[in-house]
């Protein structure tokens, strides 16, 4: 007995032995070779950074996680060979995509950084994809240093205050999309044809102009639903707050619709909830006549069918969705309803109340055990970069997915989608200066752009991380109100306005939401000392 | 119909009445089946304009092109599920069965205590991550089709199953075996075994339907870069990545494609369930027998 405990305290020992060795040889490990661990530490301490002098002698493999479903026709394949010929000529590497697909990608994207598993760049998101929590558990590496050597250009182009808001513990995590432009404000999508017919004559602007639409199709247009709304959609209420608030939400989840918004862009340290105030009350008053009037149908809490294939039937006159999928579903329209003449209501059209995408919507980071940060940085610089391997890694080979014509892109003659479909998925690093401007892209596209940059400011919550850990059961709670509640609010189903509000409000009360403002506005006090702090 | 005894008239209204909500029953099972089969093959259009349809509206088989897009890799999917099935379950079933008796056997000391392990198992789990990580980590599983095949031999509910039907076959054959000079495994092989065919088909289906719907952990540990993966998986992921292309709200630039979305999850239904039809009448009388046996035996 007392030899069996002996042994297993040796092992035990043994162990403990091995770990703190590995633990202690992983650091310094990064380089593969000898040589290329000498510019790893002098690049980490930053102390001398070589002169323009960077090791690349030896061949070494990039892994990319992209997310998406991995291209089956055998284009994709194609491509990389082409990509892979000009990266090994330019720096002795060579790209391996590694996809995490849309099945359950929630799970497994976080699971592989958690894992440890040695990724080398990675795509990453503040908004959607986790990015802070997963910096707090240390997935990512830090690149101050590493940037200005490996990636010059990409560290030059990136704004100091850009890369303040990739930071995390005043470290750069990640390398934001931030020269690329996107929209996704909401809005309604609408028949300009039909708005016409009812004599509304200017681009619709606000909730009334929409009103008047709903009741021209209600009236003239027999057989369609003015607006097809699904029970589950709550694009309306964050539309409203939108129209007549300068509220900006918070990335702070309440389920269905958020209640928690800054004031405005320039109170946007202070928490406020525009379902406390008149706001919702007169949002409340307008849905349920709305309802009434029979713009949606009678079930529209238990409809689950698909508003988009119904306006593109031509089974409904309004969509609810982003910028982007108007500039797509306009061109569609002009297809399947020719004449349709889509029209978009941007909700900040009616007092400019308009936030930029946040920045860090994409972005790339390298993972924290990652083998060759240095080449893998030097890969990303070349994707970003080099308007070659830019557009192979985009648009694929030309002739074969695009060809150019008056400098715009175009299908080529005998375009197969199926056949000849490609994509790389590449969402962490866009750049307007290398796109090719796509000639199917909707005419009004500019314009629409340019009235966006007028009035648009930059987000302002892209590090704001809210720390749910001292609300946890009151924000459950607050959760489970807005599910419940909620979808009859939203679409006047809840019988009289005032009184459905009220007993809203009080349900809030009681699950803690006064609480949850006042957490709110604790931590976004702290935001603005850390904000002020990197400035 | 009644040819035999009961041929006085509250025998035959019986019957009639027992045969008329039989067959209504049949008919609400199937009615949803004949369902996903017509929609399957309805032309998108026509399901926004009209609804389901049990006989389609206006015919296509745009749906199964979508799925069939790349036959190779779909017949490779097949061959992956069924290989895992075939393999998985016969493994699967003599290892439950052997635990599930070994548990039982009265000359086994620590039974109770391996028993209470095993169900522990049921109440408190490890978790995605710690799982993941032993998987991909420890074992070097990832990439490799035993990461599929492994979780799915064992399950304690089977053992359990298992534990207590043959808790009905006394302990006096399994003495007697062994005093003609019969070893434990001959005894396991030739005396068990047989005896417990009812509770083999039962749990071998319940294994079966296991590695057949099995999609989680090859999603978790099959990468794409693998040719082929099981079937569900490669389903499941047609209509995800339809649906998502379709609703992207977080991927501003994803190609839109035209996906016949409900006519596509149909179709894949439909792919998905075929062979399971075709299995299943082979076990029945079985399984019939073996649920039961299950049940009173508690």
């Amino acid at each position: 007995m007392f030899k069996r405990k002996k042994k297993a305290l040796s092992v035990a020992l043994a162990a403990t032995l091995a770990v703190s060795l590995t633990a202690c040889t992983t650091p310094s490990s990064t380089g593969t070779s000898s040589t290329d661990k000498a510019t790893a530490t002098a690049a980490a301490t930053g102390t001398a950074a070589p002169s323009g002098k960077i090791d690349t002698s030896e061949f070494q493999t990039i892994s990319y996680v992209m997310l998406g479903d991995k291209p089956k026709n055998g284009q994709f394949e194609k491509v990389m060979e082409k990509l892979n010929g000009i990266l090994k000529q330019k720096a002795n590497a060579k790209l391996e995509i590694k996809w995490v697909e849309w099945a359950d990608w929630q799970t497994k994207y976080n699971l592989l950084l958690a894992s440890g598993e040695p990724v080398d760049l990675i795509t990453v998101a503040t908004d959607w994809l986790d990015t802070w929590q997963n910096a707090q558990k240390g997935a990512f590496m830090p690149l101050d240093k590493l940037l200005p050597v490996y990636a010059p250009l990409t560290w030059k182009e990136v704004p100091p205050e850009n890369w303040a808001e990739t930071k995390y513990k005043n470290q750069i995590m990640l390398i934001p999309e931030d020269h690329y432009t996107q929209w996704v404000n909401h809005g309604f999508l609408y028949r300009g044809d039909w708005a016409k017919e009812f004599g509304i004559t200017a681009p619709i602007t606000d909730f009334k102009m929409m009103e008047t639409y709903f009741q021209g199709v209600k009236d003239k247009k027999p057989g369609v639903v003015p607006w097809d709304a699904n029970g589950t959609a709550a694009g309306n209420i964050g539309g409203y707050i939108n129209s007549y608030t300068d509220a900006i939400e918070l990335p702070v989840s309440t389920g269905l619709f958020g209640l928690i918004y800054g004031k405005s862009y320039d109170e946007r340290y202070k928490a406020y909830s525009p379902i406390l105030d008149d706001t919702f009350v007169d949002f409340a008053k307008l849905m349920k006549s709305w309802g009434d009037k029979g713009f949606w149908r009678e079930d529209v809490l238990n409809y689950k069918g698909d508003n988009r294939s119904e306006l593109e039937a031509g089974k409904s006159s309004v969509d609810q969705h982003h910028t982007q999928t108007f500039l797509g579903e306009r061109i569609k329209m002009d297809k399947l309803q020719p004449g349709s003449d889509l029209q978009f209501f941007p909700f900040s059209a009616t007092r400019n109340n308009l936030v930029s995408m946040s920045i860090t919507h994409g972005g790339t980071s390298i993972g924290a055990k990652s083998k060759h940060p240095e080449r893998a940085l030097m890969v990303y610089e070349l994707i970003r970069q080099d308007p070659e391997v830019y557009r192979l890694m985009n648009y694929g080979l030309e002739g074969v997915q695009y060809v150019i014509k008056d400098g715009k892109r175009f299908r080529p003659d005998g375009y197969d989608v199926q056949r000849d479909d490609f994509y790389s998925n590449f969402w962490g690093g866009r750049i307007d200066k290398n796109e090719i401007p796509d000639g199917n892209d909707w005419s009004g596209k500019g314009a629409l752009y340019a009235s966006y940059d007028k009035i648009k400011k930059p987000y302002p919550y892209g590090r704001f991380v809210f720390d749910k850990g001292p609300v946890t059961n009151e924000l459950t709670a607050v959760t489970q109100v807005v599910g419940q509640m909620g979808p009859a609010i939203l679409y006047g189903k809840a019988g009289d306005p005032v009184k459905a509000v009220d007993e809203f409000r009080a349900k809030l009360k009681t699950a803690g939401f006064d609480k949850l403002m006042a957490e709110v506005q604790k931590q976004l006090d702290a935001f603005k000392v850390t904000v002020e702090s990197t400035k | 119909m009644a040819r035999q005894r009961g041929t006085d008239f509250s025998s035959v209204a019986i019957r009639l009445f027992g045969y008329f909500f039989i067959g209504l029953f049949a008919l609400f099972c199937l009615l949803p089946f004949l369902l996903v089969l017509g929609t399957s093959f309805t032309a998108e259009k026509s399901i926004t304009l009209h609804g389901y349809n049990l006989w389609p509206k206006e015919f296509s088989t745009f749906a199964y092109k979508i799925v069939f897009e790349n036959p190779g890799l779909i017949i490779g999917s097949y061959g992956v599920t069924l290989g895992i099935t075939m393999i998985g379950t016969t493994i699967g079933l003599f290892i439950v069965a052997m635990t599930g008796y070994s548990l039982q056997r009265p000359d086994f000391p620590y039974r109770n205590r391996i028993s209470f392990f095993i169900y522990f198992t049921t109440l408190f789990q490890g978790g995605v991550v710690p799982f993941y990580l032993i998987m991909t980590q420890w074992l070097h599983l990832k990439d490799n089709y035993l990461a599929v095949l492994l979780p799915g031999l064992m399950s304690p509910f089977l053992i359990i199953m298992m534990k207590s039907f043959v808790t009905s076959i006394p302990h006096a054959i399994t003495e007697s075996a062994k005093m003609d000079g019969a070893g434990d495994f001959k005894i396991f092989t030739k005396l068990i075994l047989p005896m417990t065919t009812p509770a083999l088909a039962t749990i071998g289906l319940f294994i079966a339907l296991g590695y057949w719907n099995e999609w989680y952990n090859a999603m978790l540990f099959l990468s794409p870069d693998l040719k082929y993966r099981p079937l569900q998986l490669f389903l499941y992921n047609v209509v995800t990545s339809a649906d998502f292309i379709k609703n992207s709200s977080v991927s501003s630039n994803v190609q839109p494609r035209d996906m016949p979305l409900e006519s596509m999850k149909m179709a894949t239904a439909v792919v998905a369930t075929g062979p399971v039809i075709l299995f299943y009448p082979m076990v029945q009388k079985y399984f019939i027998k073996g649920i039961t046996v299950g049940a009173v035996k508690g």
